[in-house]
């Protein structure tokens, strides 16, 4: 028994001859902002897949939230919050009917969402568009329904797969403030991320390339480390040097 | 109740009615089918099967039955139920018409009195029951005029049972109304949960503790019902605007149509499994329809497909489904009438509904 949040050993995916994600191993405290860092294609989102049981690994195992991610996905599901990189709330429904049927899918009584709903309103400022339909909303309004709607049951873990993709700076600013927040609260959060910016917030990142984890590390221990200008600067040294070996 | 069943559901039924052209695609178009549909042409019918109560047994009766077989129209058999229960065997389905002739016939026609011989038809097909009264009326004047001359009329009393005016809307309705069931029901069904793909949503839900099978459950019951309140719509606007009599009972129809719905839903699931956009779910599900319409016996009865089609129809559901609303509706068709029917239902559902949902499972992981 141990108290990480996420623990993966030798965690593998392929497909076909293709190996998505390549023996992994990571570890994730509890109440830490793990950033996971990777170009696209990289595996970062099979990986998280793997994570939260939408996906059967090929090999290794790991345990989140304390269970088994290979016999215990259905507890897992309980303990966690998803949010895609994709928009996942349905577009015809207004942001409360959206929380609504997410809270029940949950399992929460109509008593429990609508408190929810109000706590999570006020937290997030959703009050201005919660009853309007998803789909004439701005993307940055949406990413705050959807983390509200991965938020409901109270998740110890979060997993974001690039959850700022496409918002302004304003409101990318304004989401990690309540990342940190959710954080202080002992919310563990798994945040994927192209942002370098993002990164820095971090209090440990791993970088991911061809399906493989190759630095990990504290954002500001690496760039010491490797006498960079920034993570950015870092970031592309890295890849550009494994491209140029694998060539 | 299972409070994730009964989000899923309700989420559905906002989504259906949100969309104001959805809800009139699925309450006003059929309806504008149901009249368009409910008018539909004649279509040419042979080999009629002809039940021969022959009660004169002479050579001239015997020569007048061969004469039917002409042209290829009827088909003479043998009747398996006294002349007193000649409509048993229609509502087996086993034969589409009868022909009595009176013990008297080869006396009067030989003495030049008029004969009249009896053609009882079978009105659920309205379309075969008027084609071939006009068939055996030319054939019985063929028949005089050939051996006796033009002045010994040989005469035809018709008569149709359960459709007695042979109102080719009597005999539409029931067909269309099955086909507005399959078509909410597969097509639907099949989007919806296409959709939910599309959009990204399935993979939301998955993360979700629902299980698979209350998944399912959610997203295919607001169909089903979606399905019976088109078929009790259109049910009544069948009986209340075309005057369509229905002899049977409502409630059998109902209970064998939810059987059907076994079968559809299982369909509609199973496109879903196999695409990933609306479109091509669309698609999969105009083939299937057309190709269900064209071997339900809607238009052409299958008695007249040629060998092969017929036993792809005992594949189609919508066949029997077709069979049990005409039955039931037209001839008073009873649960036991309509075992063979019920019992092949029983079987592609169970087969289609529980290989689709298997197949949805490993699919979505």
């Amino acid at each position: 028994m141990n108290n990480h949040a996420v623990e993966i050993n030798d965690l593998s995916c392929h497909f076909g001859s293709f190996k998505a994600v390549d023996r992994i191993s990571l570890t994730v405290e509890q109440g830490e902002i793990f950033g996971f860092l990777g170009a696209n294609g990289a595996g970062k989102t099979t990986a998280i897949r793997m994570l939260c049981g939408l996906l059967i690994p090929s090999g290794g195992g790991g345990q989140v939230a304390g269970f088994d991610i290979l016999k215990q996905s259905e507890e897992i599901k309980k303990n966690i919050g998803y949010m895609s990189q994709k928009f996942s709330l349905y577009p015809d429904l207004t942001g409360r009917e959206n929380l609504n049927f997410y809270g029940a899918a949950y399992g929460l009584d109509k008593k429990q969402i609508l408190a929810r709903t109000e706590e999570l309103s006020n937290r997030l400022q959703l009050a201005e568009f919660i009853d309007r339909p998803t789909l004439s909303l701005p993307v940055g309004w949406r990413q705050r329904l959807a983390l509200a709607a991965s938020l409901l049951h109270k998740p110890k873990i979060l997993f974001l797969d690039e959850p700022t993709g496409g918002v302004d700076p304003v409101f990318r600013r304004k989401f990690w403030q309540i990342l940190y927040q959710l954080a202080e609260e002992g919310v563990t959060i798994f945040v994927t991320t192209h942002y370098m910016d993002e990164a820095a917030y971090c209090q440990r990142i791993s970088v991911m390339h061809r399906g493989q984890i190759i630095l990990r590390g504290k954002p500001y221990d690496l760039i010491e480390q490797h006498r960079a200008a920034n993570l950015e600067e870092l970031f592309i040294d890295l890849i550009r040097g494994r491209e140029n070996a694998d060539a | 109740m299972n409070k994730a069943f009964m989000g899923l559901v309700k989420k559905e039924f906002i989504q259906v009615f949100r969309d104001k052209l959805m809800v009139w695609i699925i309450f006003a178009l059929p309806i504008i089918q149901l009249l368009l549909l409910g008018y539909v042409a004649n279509l040419e019918v042979k080999d009629i099967s002809l039940d021969v109560y022959d009660f004169d047994q002479t050579q001239l009766s015997r020569d007048f039955v061969r004469s039917t077989e002409a042209g290829k129209y009827f088909t003479p058999t043998t009747p398996e139920h006294s002349v007193l229960d000649l409509d048993l065997s229609f509502r087996e389905g086993s034969r589409e018409m009868a022909l009595v002739i009176p013990e008297d016939f080869s006396e009067k026609l030989t003495t030049n009195e008029p004969v009249t011989v009896g053609l009882i038809a079978d009105g659920t097909d309205a379309n075969s029951a008027s084609l071939g009264s006009g068939y055996m009326a030319q054939i019985a004047r063929k028949f005089s005029q050939d051996i006796y001359g033009l002045e010994r009329p040989l005469k035809v009393r018709n008569r149709v049972l359960y459709n007695p005016e042979a109102e080719s809307v009597h005999y539409m309705i029931p067909a269309i109304v099955a086909t507005l069931l399959t078509i909410v029901t597969v097509l639907l069904t099949s989007m919806a949960i296409v959709r939910e793909k599309e959009t990204g949503t399935l993979e939301q839900i998955l993360v979700t503790p629902i299980s698979k099978g209350t998944f399912l459950a959610g997203k295919v019951i607001p169909f089903a019902v979606l399905g019976m309140i088109e078929l009790t719509l259109a049910l009544a606007f069948g009986v209340l605007w075309f005057k369509v009599p229905f002899v049977g009972s409502a409630l059998l129809l109902l209970g064998l149509s939810a059987l059907y719905l076994l079968t559809t839903l299982g369909i509609g699931l199973f496109f879903s499994t196999v695409t990933s956009t609306q479109q091509q779910a669309m698609f999969f599900a105009w083939f299937f329809l057309i190709f269900a319409l064209l071997t339900s016996g809607f238009f052409t009865p299958i008695a007249n497909m040629p060998q092969w089609t017929q036993y792809i129809t005992y594949l189609n559901p919508m066949r029997y489904f077709m069979e049990i609303t005409r039955g039931i509706m037209m001839k008073g068709a009873g649960f036991v009438d309509l075992l063979p029917q019920t019992i092949s239902l029983i079987i592609i559902g169970v087969v289609v509904f529980g290989f689709s949902s298997i197949r949805f499972s490993k699919r979505t992981g």
